[in-house]
């Protein structure tokens, strides 16, 4: 990549050097404006990895001006988390909506984009706990109840802060990773249990908040030049 | 772009450290209460008395709770959460080379059970509503005494006693 740019500031300032007293070119270069889907890849690779993790994501936005898009990704997610007392199971669907920024000056011709965004989003969602221990003195006898307790019909509302890039790999065709940083605003708790994943959020932390990732593969459909 | 991508994933890197090292990994709240006993002279008995050698022992369940005997006025002991009720035998003057003043007293301890979610790191306890105490009478009881500060009594939390033993 370094070379590539190398060799176009040399090319453009040969160019200038032959320039120098011709009338200035008035063709000005055009931005591709599209719609661009895709798909994230980390989900469906983690789950090969780790048993207890299922999701799948779709990721899409459309450049509305020079600098600024608009963004979305939904997907379902179903995770079974072991924690020390307890183990529980959390499956449901979420939509994000918002805005992405391009951060990065590209030369003439290239779509590469380095993502400064922002995301509401809203997820509903069952929680199941499978068996749980009480936490009490050791000395006494105690056992793990395996009764099944079903928390239905719950969900989340929160925000989100994108940090990310996409980068052009092959012509329409672009690799994008993003990182965000996750603050729940609102959420319907179920009685006598916490919402301590949520799906498209992940693991909920003790003030609300959390992170989550993905990487993409996704399609440019150009549409127009602008 | 490299730069940029450089900066991108050092500050992923220091987010996820910062978001990693939250407090909820540790169990702090207060989990399932124990009984607070507290024992008061019952000559006098606004004033508390110290018990010897004391020994307690949970019916059903094998050893001693406290390590070695111990001489205090006050004592905090588990109940069962598995049960409906604790059967608590307190010996005193326990191992103090003279077993001709060990006495025995046993107290049963009914109540029912309510599961309550603490947190990710601490589960779910138990708390005990309406308690009620009963003591075994036998020949020779040192307690002369045993009552709950409430009737019934709830045993939520362990901030302040909840039982007390006159002698």
């Amino acid at each position: 990549m370094l070379k590539y740019f190398i060799n176009i500031i040399i090319l453009f300032f040969t160019l200038s050097l032959f320039s120098q007293d011709k009338v200035k070119d008035t063709l000005a270069y055009k931005d591709r404006y599209g719609l661009r889907v895709g798909i994230d890849l980390f989900q469906p690779i983690y789950s090969l990895i780790d048993e207890d993790r299922k999701g799948i994501e779709f990721v899409a936005d459309y450049r509305v001006s020079k600098r600024f898009f608009a963004a979305t990704e939904f997907g379902f997610s179903e995770a079974t988390i072991q924690e020390d007392f307890f183990n529980f199971y959390t499956n449901g669907q979420y939509l994000k909506i918002g805005a992405d920024f391009n951060a990065y000056k590209n030369w003439l011709g290239m779509e590469n984009i380095i993502v400064v965004g922002l995301r509401f989003a809203y997820s509903n969602f069952d929680q199941k706990v499978n068996q749980y221990t009480i936490n009490a003195d050791p000395f006494l006898p105690n056992q793990t109840i395996t009764n099944t307790i079903n928390h239905n019909g719950l969900n989340a509302q929160w925000v989100e802060f994108v940090l990310g890039i996409k980068a052009e790999v092959l012509h329409n065709v672009f690799l994008g990773f993003s990182f965000r940083g996750n603050q729940l605003i609102n959420t319907k708790e179920p009685s006598n249990f916490k919402n301590l994943y949520i799906p498209g959020f992940n693991k909920v932390y003790l003030n609300n908040n959390g992170f989550s990732f993905n990487y993409t593969i996704s399609y440019l459909l150009p549409l127009y030049r602008k | 772009m490299k730069k940029y991508l450089l900066i991108i994933s050092l500050l992923t890197l220091l987010l996820s450290i910062f978001w990693s090292c939250e407090k909820d990994e540790i169990c702090l709240e207060e989990t399932t209460p124990i009984l607070i006993i507290r024992f008061y002279d019952n000559e006098d008995p606004e004033e508390f008395k110290p018990v010897s050698n004391l020994n307690v022992q949970i019916e059903g369940i094998e050893g001693d709770y406290f390590e070695s005997n111990i001489s205090t006025d006050s004592i905090a002991i588990p109940i069962k959460v598995t049960d409906d009720i604790t059967k608590f035998k307190l010996t005193i003057n326990k191992d103090d080379g003279d077993d001709t003043n060990d006495d025995t007293d046993v107290f049963d301890l009914n109540y029912t059970r309510e599961e309550i979610f603490v947190s990710r790191s601490c589960g779910y306890k138990t708390i005990f509503h309406d308690a009620e105490i009963t003591l075994e009478t036998d020949n020779d009881n040192w307690i002369k005494k045993i009552e709950t500060i409430n009737n019934p009594q709830e045993i939520t939390n362990q901030k302040s006693k909840h039982v007390k033993i006159f002698h």
